[in-house]
């Protein structure tokens, strides 16, 4: 019995299992009810990230990939979902009815915006990379997805939480695309994380301050 | 392996024999297994076929507006679940010759028309409850179909057939096709989809006895004496069905005879209820672990299954997984 496609290589096999992973978090956060609980997906998601961009530097050697993974899981494994912890401690619970549409609405649309990710990719001449190239696609579609967590929710912290993910999304996509990125470059992409944290930080500050919730769905009219 | 080997069409024959008369004892396993992790002692294993024994005995009574086709139903019904064994790989590693006259999507079909018969007759049953199930059977079946269809594709994609003796040959060739993404993935999915249509939790409580929260068990609450028996039968056939191809096609397509030798056969008929009854524990543990989905969330489930069955897709037609 004939197989019609190569089985991946192991290397393959893992890291467009990880890159999935980093998508299926990305969805996962879309229905996620709770503040909370997206931000303990964000934690993975990130995780999930560190480990691919590991598993590259097992694959290629790359030294500033060891130190990029390192990086990564210091600033959003552990210090962005803290920070972001602390501000929802006195936060309330409940963020249910904050989609715009049903959970399973979401999920469909997500999945076109996903499908429209793989394909668009496929346009793009990337040869000569380490990840095979539906990590690419994969990474695109977690990108649209987080589009669409910041638009079709309507509360501060999934669309903090969607910016921060998209994050993700371009880390998996640069890992893809330039694994040998220099490591100065790929700092100064965590030093733009850190600027999101704190700009999304004293959003989600003022506006609970001033308006005791965590919904936008207030914020209708503009004020001179 | 040395010994006595047996005809391909008495093997044939056995494939359908064992899920025949294995499907009760799993189910009986299936249901000691839940009473013991809810604390209770539970029937015995052989419950099953003394429950079946004792409808076959009892008379039949029938709903006022039912036709002949409300009689009927149950053993067309019964009849579609004995033609998918011929299909899928129950014992062999090998196809047998009935084995190529249906693929995934025609197994699917078959076992769509034992649904499908079940439902038309409670629909015209006239009983309010089966109605309900008719109708909400119906409706979730459709909805769980992109899935199943998604599924198909990814088998085509990966093996350009969609036979399921392929697909299990697939995952047998080597350990990196059984953790390659593609597969994975459309093995979750399966899963969701085996839940889905095992009315288990988070989609249904089996062992329910509120009718408003029933579906595919509602729709032979109208039903008595050998036609329910019938029903009750096919339902751990088809159980055992979707066991076996999510067994002996995604999961663990182990243990299977690769030679027509008796004492091959023989070693997986035991392998196969073993690895059915291993299967029924998750999904023992899963019914007590979980609770029920509303009914209007179910939606999220199906969506849930269907995306993982489309990224499957995705991954498998572009490569690198």
């Amino acid at each position: 019995m004939m197989l019609a496609l190569l089985v991946p290589s192991a290397f393959s096999g893992v890291a467009v299992a990880l890159a999935i992973v980093v998508l299926l978090a990305e969805f996962a956060m879309l229905r996620a009810p709770f503040a909370r609980s997206q931000v303990r997906l964000y934690a993975f998601q990130s995780l999930m990230v560190s480990g691919l961009a590991l598993v590259v530097a097992l694959h290629t050697g790359e030294v500033g990939l060891y130190v990029l993974a390192g990086l990564s899981f210091c600033i959003k494994v552990v210090l962005v979902p803290a920070v972001l912890g602390r501000l929802l401690a006195g936060a309330p619970r409940d963020l249910a009815g904050s989609n715009r549409f049903g959970v399973a609405t979401m999920v469909l649309v997500s999945i076109v915006a996903a499908v429209v990710g793989f394909f668009v990719t496929q346009s793009i001449p990337v040869t000569h990379h380490p990840l095979p190239a539906s990590a690419l696609g994969i990474a695109t579609a977690a990108i649209l997805v987080s589009f669409l967590l910041v638009s079709l929710r309507s509360d501060v912290v999934s669309q903090a939480i969607g910016f921060f993910a998209l994050e993700n999304g371009v880390s998996v996509a640069s890992l893809v695309l330039a694994a040998g990125l220099p490591l100065a470059a790929e700092v100064a992409f965590f030093f733009d994380l850190l600027v999101a944290v704190v700009v999304f930080a004293a959003l989600i500050r003022v506006h609970h301050g001033r308006a005791q919730t965590l919904s936008t769905t207030g914020l209708d009219r503009l004020q001179g | 392996m040395p010994g006595p080997t047996l005809p391909v069409a008495v093997i044939q024959v056995l494939q359908v024999l064992t899920v025949l008369l294995g499907a009760p004892l799993v189910s009986g396993v299936i249901g000691k297994v839940e009473a013991r992790l809810q604390g209770r002692r539970g029937p015995r294993v052989l419950q099953p076929y003394f429950d079946l024994a004792k409808l076959f005995r009892k008379e039949t009574l029938l709903p006022e507006q039912a036709s002949w086709f409300f009689l009927l139903a149950p053993a067309v019904a019964f009849t579609c679940y004995l033609v998918v064994p011929m299909l899928i790989p129950v014992l062999t590693s090998y196809p047998l010759p009935l084995g190529y006259t249906g693929d995934i999507l025609g197994g699917g079909f078959i076992l769509a028309l034992g649904g499908f018969v079940v439902a038309v007759a409670a629909a015209e049953s006239g009983g309010p409850y089966a109605q309900l199930g008719s109708s909400r059977a119906m409706t979730f079946g459709a909805l769980i179909e992109p899935t199943i269809l998604f599924v198909t594709f990814t088998v085509a994609l990966v093996t350009t057939t969609d036979l399921p003796y392929f697909e299990a040959a697939a995952a047998r060739a080597s350990l990196a096709q059984v953790v390659r993404p593609a597969h994975l993935l459309v093995a979750v999915a399966f899963f969701l989809v085996v839940l889905n249509d095992t009315g288990r939790i988070p989609v249904e409580t089996h062992a329910s006895t509120l009718e408003l929260g029933m579906i595919d068990e509602a729709r032979t609450l109208e039903h008595s004496g050998p036609p329910l028996a019938l029903l009750t039968w096919g339902s751990a056939m088809k159980q055992l069905v979707l066991y076996v191809i999510l067994i002996n096609v995604f999961v663990a397509p182990w243990g299977l005879a690769g030679s027509q030798s008796a004492l091959a056969v023989g070693l997986a008929v035991l392998a196969l209820l073993a690895k059915a009854i291993g299967v029924g524990a998750v999904f023992a543990v899963i019914d007590n672990s979980f609770s029920k989905l509303r009914l209007f969330k179910l939606t999220e489930f199906m969506a849930t299954a269907f995306l993982l069955a489309s990224l499957a897709v995705l991954v498998a037609y572009l490569g690198g997984g």
